[in-house]
């Protein structure tokens, strides 16, 4: 008798579990949509000035990677074509023309979303040599002088390799000619150029990254780092220091490999400035963004796909099931009274046009009327339609009149008055004099407040923004949702009111 | 401290309200025989078919052209009772002891207008008091002088006789009986309480009043326990063929006592309550479970399955 429904609810439990894992896993979903994640506003504002003939200007972009995600990219090319060309790992945008005598402003904007604590760095070398610029007997140079440190241990060699490029070059110490001579190199090349080429000639693959520490501020030259593969996973040596860096997702790589962050063929950059600057982004649209330009299959066939009008909608009714659960949770197993079943969510709905104070105020005032005007009628003794329709008629009529007062005394909240609630309460004030006459005003007034402490958890639950968020991007979750229900269904179990209920019959306590 | 007292319950063998709907009144009562009991017009002519004594049917009022007909109806006996034929709980129901000018003297000795008693019924016809809010029609039948047996212990109204029956064996009973807070209504909700019966003797024992266990009515403070039910082995008769005059496998069967008719059907209820358990302070799930141990030859006709509960159900 149970197992069809426990086998059904599993079943939706598994859907609901695999699609979440598939769009976790596979499209790189976070985990909780709602998670804080830093988003920072990537600015490029270059200034180009034409060389006579074609020039070509190429810049670095910013590219996805587990623990980074771009979630609105713009570009503006002036009279200049775009192309964006992939050079794994990198993204190198591509504007092209032939500019006249004036500039021509090309701009770049990237918003830029890090999930900190969630690099994946362990993507391991393919092809890695020196650097270009370094000549044979350079590198020659470089594998004599780091003889000694080839028995370390890559932490080992890595340390070596940035005390060299310190001056500090251990014991025993290479001769005074040859550490001289690199000293020059050094100079002429660059400090990253360097330890790059003592890293490469240790026997470490490393690679030369541009890009910027994720600092607001306006930057006119890129920062250069190295990258060091230490077996395991790619390491970023600290700019400044060459430590080991800590907190990867502080840096910002944009070329990587050798490629510069910029380079222009044909003419001539006049001005080229990076500017990054923190960015408040509502949750709602970084996944909006994220989701419309994608092509995946799931991504194709989201909720964010529908126009913005009708979203609106849908992040509330994807809730109202969780509604439903509540209630059903509530009456079944807690063994709350309500009026009607489904009355409390209708209710908890109408309160998202008022609010809630004044929602319930509504509830309480229209019982109060209507059970009123109902008591008045009773010795007029009208059919039931018609003395519903009456009580509706005068309900309205009362809150029109109280709009009318808040609006000559300011008070907005009297207005805020959405439609739902009116109908629906007349409705209850029908079962609540029933009640009241049936049973008594303790318990009519009991069904009440139960009624009114439903609507509110039902609405304080689909007006939680983060859980209408994570319905909206995991629709699926949905399936979870009716399995919770086809569970509920089964239980057969004692209801909480009835342990009081029944006590006496439990025996001594 | 919950687990505690959910597992007394359980010990206890107390049956739930989630339990009762997913495990008896679901498998047992099939849907298209609810309208055979939630209409007491349909009920009292399928009673009438099985020869199970009800109460006799005056007139049915179906539109509200036929409340002028009322008074027709009534001339000669004007003591009457008029039901929702789809109410629940009782409520709705007039008793009508006496006809005068005025208008209708109530049991409660109220004197209703004609006018306001049309009104009653047309809020009748017109669903008031049925369970779904569907438009309803109303019954009048025979008033019911309640026998004697029960008087010490009835404020007003009709004391009435619950059965609960399951697959056509009754497994438990209790008799309600109005008080003044329940306003002469056998109706536990508005405050009668309700007197467990042995089913083996016919015996009264003690009574719940709301939740608690009460020995001695509240209101004429006479004792509720030690009463023998007249006419106990016929009730429980009645109440077995049910099942063939149903096919409900799970109901509670509501008769009472009329001091010149005997026992009468008054209705059945296809969703029985579970304060039996209360007044009889034992839970159902222990009987239930021994009807479907009982062999299978008990089932065969009425007389044998009220045989057997009256030896098992001491």
């Amino acid at each position: 008798m149970k197992r069809p429904a426990v086998v059904l609810a599993l079943a939706l439990l598994l859907l609901a579990a695999s699609l979440l894992a598939y769009r976790i896993v596979w499209l790189g979903y976070p985990v909780f949509p709602t998670a804080p994640g830093r988003t920072w506003q990537l600015l490029i504002d270059a200034h180009l000035k034409g060389g006579g003939g074609e020039t070509t200007l190429a810049l670095a972009l910013p590219y996805e990677q587990a623990g980074r995600m771009l979630v609105e990219e713009r570009v503006t090319s002036g009279s200049l074509n775009f192309n964006l060309l992939r050079e794994e790992p990198n993204r190198i945008g591509i504007w092209s023309g032939s500019i006249g005598s004036g500039e021509e402003e090309i701009n770049y904007r990237a918003i830029i979303l890090i999930r900190p604590g969630r690099t994946s760095r362990n993507v391991p070398p393919t092809f890695e040599k020196f650097p270009p610029q370094m000549e044979k007997e350079e590198q020659a140079l470089a594998e004599h002088l780091v003889r000694n440190w080839r028995h370390l241990a890559p932490i080992g060699r890595i340390r070596a390799a940035v005390a060299a490029t310190g001056g500090e070059w251990g014991q025993p110490p290479p001769n005074d000619q040859d550490v001289q001579k690199w000293r020059n190199i050094q100079e002429r090349h660059g400090r990253a150029i360097a330890l790059l080429t003592l890293l490469e000639a240790s026997g470490l693959p490393a690679r030369a990254v541009e890009g910027f520490r994720l600092i607001e501020g306006v930057k006119t030259r890129p920062l250069t780092w190295v990258e060091v593969w230490t077996g395991q996973r790619w390491e970023s040596l600290r700019p400044e220091t060459g430590e080991i860096e800590r907190n990867p997702a502080a840096l910002l790589p944009l070329a990587t490999g050798g490629s510069p962050a910029a380079r222009v063929s044909g003419g001539e950059l006049s001005e080229i400035r990076w500017i990054l600057n923190r960015e408040i982004v509502s949750q709602w649209r970084v996944h909006f963004e994220r989701v419309r330009r994608s092509t995946r299959f799931l991504d194709r066939w989201s909720l964010f796909r529908l126009p913005p009008e009708f979203q609106q909608t849908f992040r509330i009714l994807l809730l109202v099931p969780i509604g439903a659960l509540i209630i059903g949770f509530l009456r079944n197993l807690v063994g709350f009274p309500t009026f009607g079943i489904f009355m409390p969510v209708l209710l908890a709905l109408a309160f998202r046009s008022t609010g809630l104070v004044y929602g319930l105020a509504i509830f309480a005032g229209v019982l109060f009327v209507g059970y009123a005007v109902r008591l008045g009628l009773d010795k007029l003794r009208l059919l039931l339609v018609p003395r519903m329709s009456v009580i509706l008629t005068l309900v309205i009529a009362s809150f029109t009149l109280l709009a009318l007062v808040g609006n000559k005394i300011g008070l907005r909240q009297l207005m805020a008055v959405g439609l739902l609630p009116f109908v629906i309460l007349t409705m209850v004030i029908e079962r609540f004099f029933v009640l009241v006459e049936e049973a008594g005003v303790r318990e009519g007034l009991q069904t009440a407040a139960g009624s009114a402490a439903v609507s509110v958890t039902a609405y304080e639950i689909i007006s939680w923004e983060p859980l209408q968020l994570t319905f909206f991007v995991y629709p699926e979750l949905l399936a979870a949702v009716a399995a919770l229900q086809i569970l509920l269904g089964r239980y057969t179990g004692y209801r909480l009111s009835e342990l009081i209920r029944f006590r006496s019959l439990g025996g001594p306590s | 401290m919950i687990f505690q007292s959910v597992h007394r319950l359980r010990e206890a063998g107390v049956l739930g309200m989630n339990s009762r709907n997913a495990d008896y009144i679901m498998p047992c009562n099939s849907r298209s025989s609810f309208p055979l009991v939630d209409d007491k017009v349909l009920t009292k002519k399928l009673a009438e078919a099985q020869q199970i004594p009800a109460p006799p049917l005056y007139y049915v009022i179906e539109k509200h052209g036929d409340i002028a007909g009322l008074a027709e109806a009534v001339k000669e006996r004007c003591e009457f009772v008029v039901k929702p034929a789809r109410g629940t709980g009782g409520s709705g129901i007039v008793l009508v002891q006496e006809c005068t000018d005025e208008g209708y003297v109530t049991q409660s000795g109220e004197v209703i207008s004609r006018e306001n008693f049309s009104y009653h019924i047309s809020d009748i016809l017109s669903g008031v008091f049925s369970l779904s809010g569907l438009e309803d029609r109303a019954l009048v039948e025979a008033l019911i002088h309640p026998d004697p047996v029960f008087s010490s212990v009835t404020h007003q109204g009709v004391p009435d006789v619950r059965i609960v029956v399951y697959r056509g064996v009754p497994i438990m009973s209790m008799v309600r009986l109005p008080t003044r807070a329940s306003d002469g209504k056998a109706n536990l909700h508005r405050g009668a309480i309700g007197a467990g019966i042995e089913l083996a003797t016919g015996t009264t024992l003690t009574a719940v009043h709301h939740t608690n266990v009460i020995t001695h009515h509240p209101d004429t403070g006479h004792p509720v326990s030690g009463i023998q039910v007249p006419f106990w082995e016929k009730m429980l008769g009645m109440a077995a063929r049910t099942l063939e005059m149903t096919g409900l496998g799970y109901i509670g069967v509501d008769l009472a006592i009329d001091r010149d008719r005997g026992p009468l059907l008054l209705e059945i209820n296809a969703r029985p309550g579970l304060a039996i358990q209360l007044a009889n302070r034992q839970g159902l799930r222990g009987r239930l479970d021994r009807v479907e141990r009982a062999p299978a030859e008990i089932f065969a006709t009425p007389e044998a399955r009220v045989e057997w509960a009256r030896t098992n159900f001491k």
